[in-house]
């Protein structure tokens, strides 16, 4: 038996990236680097932010034994080392004026008297002093004055506990339900292999294609026994395949290079990227028909690359986006993608929970592929 | 039965053919047959529907209204384009696949064996004078050699009619010869040839020509008579002479 046409399209697609170096580098490199680039350089935790600590508080002499007890210094002492780095200044106005400069990212001013006042209350008496501690932020930067306030709250709580006070009401994270031990980089990665799949796949397709069509090789394929049907097969088998391939060698890399975390059943996240491949194709296809010169087609670019970016969860959960925008985000096929590789590899979910993805790319892909074929009809129209 | 006897005598046969774009009509009411083993040379200037009919013919394009036949059967056919070859404006090429790549891909296409392809190559080859050039990619050749190429890749599968919408365009003297003299030897062979061109002088070459303008057909028969016909001494002022009357001799 002979191998179906679209078989013959897709091995000319195949042969075309094999002879061309330069396309293959970007079809497999690029998504390798961006994997680096962003695995390295965002890893989404804020490190080595410098405070100015001034200290007023004097602190106390235990009465037994002659010892010095400072809370204030407790608190420096229990601040995450990874998060601040401490400088000291002599008055809040230094420190202030150090925010001001944009040297440190925060002035923290402990009152003199802090410990003291803060023994007395919680000695039960009411009339004690202030036992304020003065955060002045720079609030320009959110994450990083979320990171210090952070800090210097479980600092503070810790400190409260070691004084031997313990809060009416505490909370207790116990073990993490899904992704213990989970690092930005293994939310991204699943991100990453949506996005890479869905921007390079839709823009070759569509560059591709506006050749097929610019060069006259369409005209000459849809003369012979050819039909619409079996050129959009044909690409999407190619580029299922070429998707497959991408998404393996960025886990392959992800695990090597980063230790990323695969809990499920990694032929489930291949599913979701090779259909998600197959939208893209076809997308890709449609596109094309809008566009008469390769030039046209690069003006195509931000539409499909900012969604994915933007609205897909790929860098932020979709909790971030606004809800008046959210439902936009459940048009653009990667988010699918995304959540579902994340909830394999991260959750070690199976096909019984993820189905709602893989449902909602088969309808992007039944709807995308059958548009892309109708594209191709209406031409002889 | 019908259509067998067509095919019998007419490779392509259109009747009343109307192809309109919105509120343009590229081809109207058009009556074209070209018979089975002849070279028909379709002649105009541009814009006179000429691409148009070649598109519809090859079912690329459908029609407004009318009948077209092509090889005994109604277009749009699945069945005759296993038997026809085209060759649009453009080289229309694969340019990353090599001479070698090109040809198995369209042989594939047509759905033809491994061992047949691998004959039909070396002939072509050998044909279109191309066989050290095999290996290398489409890219890198001249721009006569991609004609070459071209024209082997539509006659991968022996077609009995070949469809060829200007294929001498930009392509030099010496290589439009040479591309004649291939087109003799595959009527030679009994493969039937409609060819588009806007340059008459190329109409000699063919058994019968058509002028074509506006969309229509206004005057047709062997470049001779034609000229006989206008009492030009060439087809350029034949061309001129039928226009200005607007209608058949």
């Amino acid at each position: 038996m002979r191998n179906p046409r679209f078989l013959k399209v897709a091995w000319r697609i195949i042969l075309g990236l094999r002879n061309d170096i330069r396309t293959l580098a970007l079809m497999f490199l690029a998504p390798i680097f961006a994997m680096f680039v962003f695995g390295l350089a965002f890893s989404g935790e804020v490190e080595d932010v410098k405070v100015m600590v001034v200290n007023q508080d004097q602190g106390i002499t235990v009465p037994v034994g002659g010892g010095q007890v400072s809370i204030s210094q407790m608190v420096i002492d229990n601040l995450d080392p990874e998060v601040v780095v401490v400088e000291y200044a002599e008055s809040e106005k230094e420190g202030v004026a150090a925010v001001e400069n944009g040297n440190v990212y925060a002035a923290l001013v402990f009152p003199p008297d802090l410990t003291a006042n803060a023994l007395e209350k919680i000695g039960g008496d009411t009339s004690a002093g202030d036992a304020t501690i003065k955060l002045r932020l720079d609030k320009s930067n959110v994450n990083v004055a979320n990171a210090i306030t952070k800090a210097v709250s479980d600092a503070l709580l810790k400190t409260v506990e070691q004084v031997g006070e313990e809060p009416a009401v505490s909370i207790s994270t116990g073990e993490a339900i899904y992704g213990e031990n989970a690092r930005f980089i293994d939310f991204f990665v699943p991100g990453v292999l949506a996005f890479v799949v869905f921007v390079l796949t839709t823009l070759l397709t569509l560059i591709s294609f506006v050749s097929e069509r610019t060069s006259g090789t369409l005209d000459r394929l849809l003369a012979t026994p050819l039909g619409p049907g079996d050129i959009v097969m044909g690409y999407a088998t190619a580029f299922s395949l070429v998707g497959l391939i991408q998404s393996a060698l960025l886990l392959i890399v992800g695990v090597a290079a980063f230790h990323i975390i695969i809990e499920g059943n990694v032929l489930l996240a291949f599913l979701a990227v090779a259909m998600l491949a197959v939208v893209s194709q076809a997308l890709g296809i449609l596109l094309s028909s809008l566009a008469k010169q390769e030039a046209q087609a690069i003006q195509f670019f931000p539409f499909i690359i900012l969604p994915a970016f933007l609205l897909a969860g790929i860098f932020w959960p979709l909790e971030a986006i606004p809800t008046w925008l959210r439902p936009l985000s459940y048009l653009v096929p990667p988010t699918y993608t995304a959540d579902a590789c994340r909830s394999v590899m991260l959750k070690g979910w199976g096909l019984g929970k993820i189905w709602v993805d893989l449902l909602a790319l088969m309808g992007f892909a039944a709807a995308f592929l059958a548009l892309a074929m109708l594209s191709l009809k209406v031409r002889k129209d | 039965m019908r259509n067998g006897e067509k095919e019998d005598r007419f490779s392509v046969e259109t009747r009343n053919l109307v192809k309109r774009f919105g509120k343009f009509t590229a081809v109207d009411d058009l009556d074209l047959k070209v018979k089975r083993g002849e070279i028909y040379g379709l002649l105009g200037p541009n814009g006179a529907g000429k691409t148009t009919t070649i598109k519809i013919l090859c079912g690329l394009l459908k029609v407004s209204s009318g009948d077209c036949y092509v090889l005994g059967e109604k277009i749009p056919s699945r069945r005759a384009a296993f038997r026809i070859g085209y060759i649009p404006q453009e080289t229309a090429l694969y340019p990353g696949l090599s001479v070698h790549q090109n040809i198995q891909f369209f042989g594939g296409v047509f759905g033809l064996s491994r061992k047949k392809i691998g004959e039909r190559e070396s002939e072509l080859l050998r044909f279109i004078n191309l066989e050290e050039w095999d290996r290398e990619l489409v890219e890198n050749l001249s721009g006569g050699m991609k004609h070459r190429v071209s024209l082997a890749c539509s006659m991968i599968h022996q077609p009995q009619l070949l469809f060829l919408d200007e294929p001498t365009v930009g392509v030099d003297p010496e290589l439009r010869a040479s591309f004649w003299e291939y087109f003799d030897q595959l009527k030679q062979s009994g493969v039937t040839i409609l060819i588009t061109t806007h340059y008459m002088d190329e109409a000699s070459h063919c058994d019968r020509i058509g002028f074509m303008r506006r969309g229509r057909l206004i005057a047709e028969g062997r470049p001779e008579k034609i000229l006989e016909i206008a009492g030009t001494s060439n087809l350029e002022d034949a061309f001129m002479v039928f226009s200005r009357r607007g209608g058949e001799p």
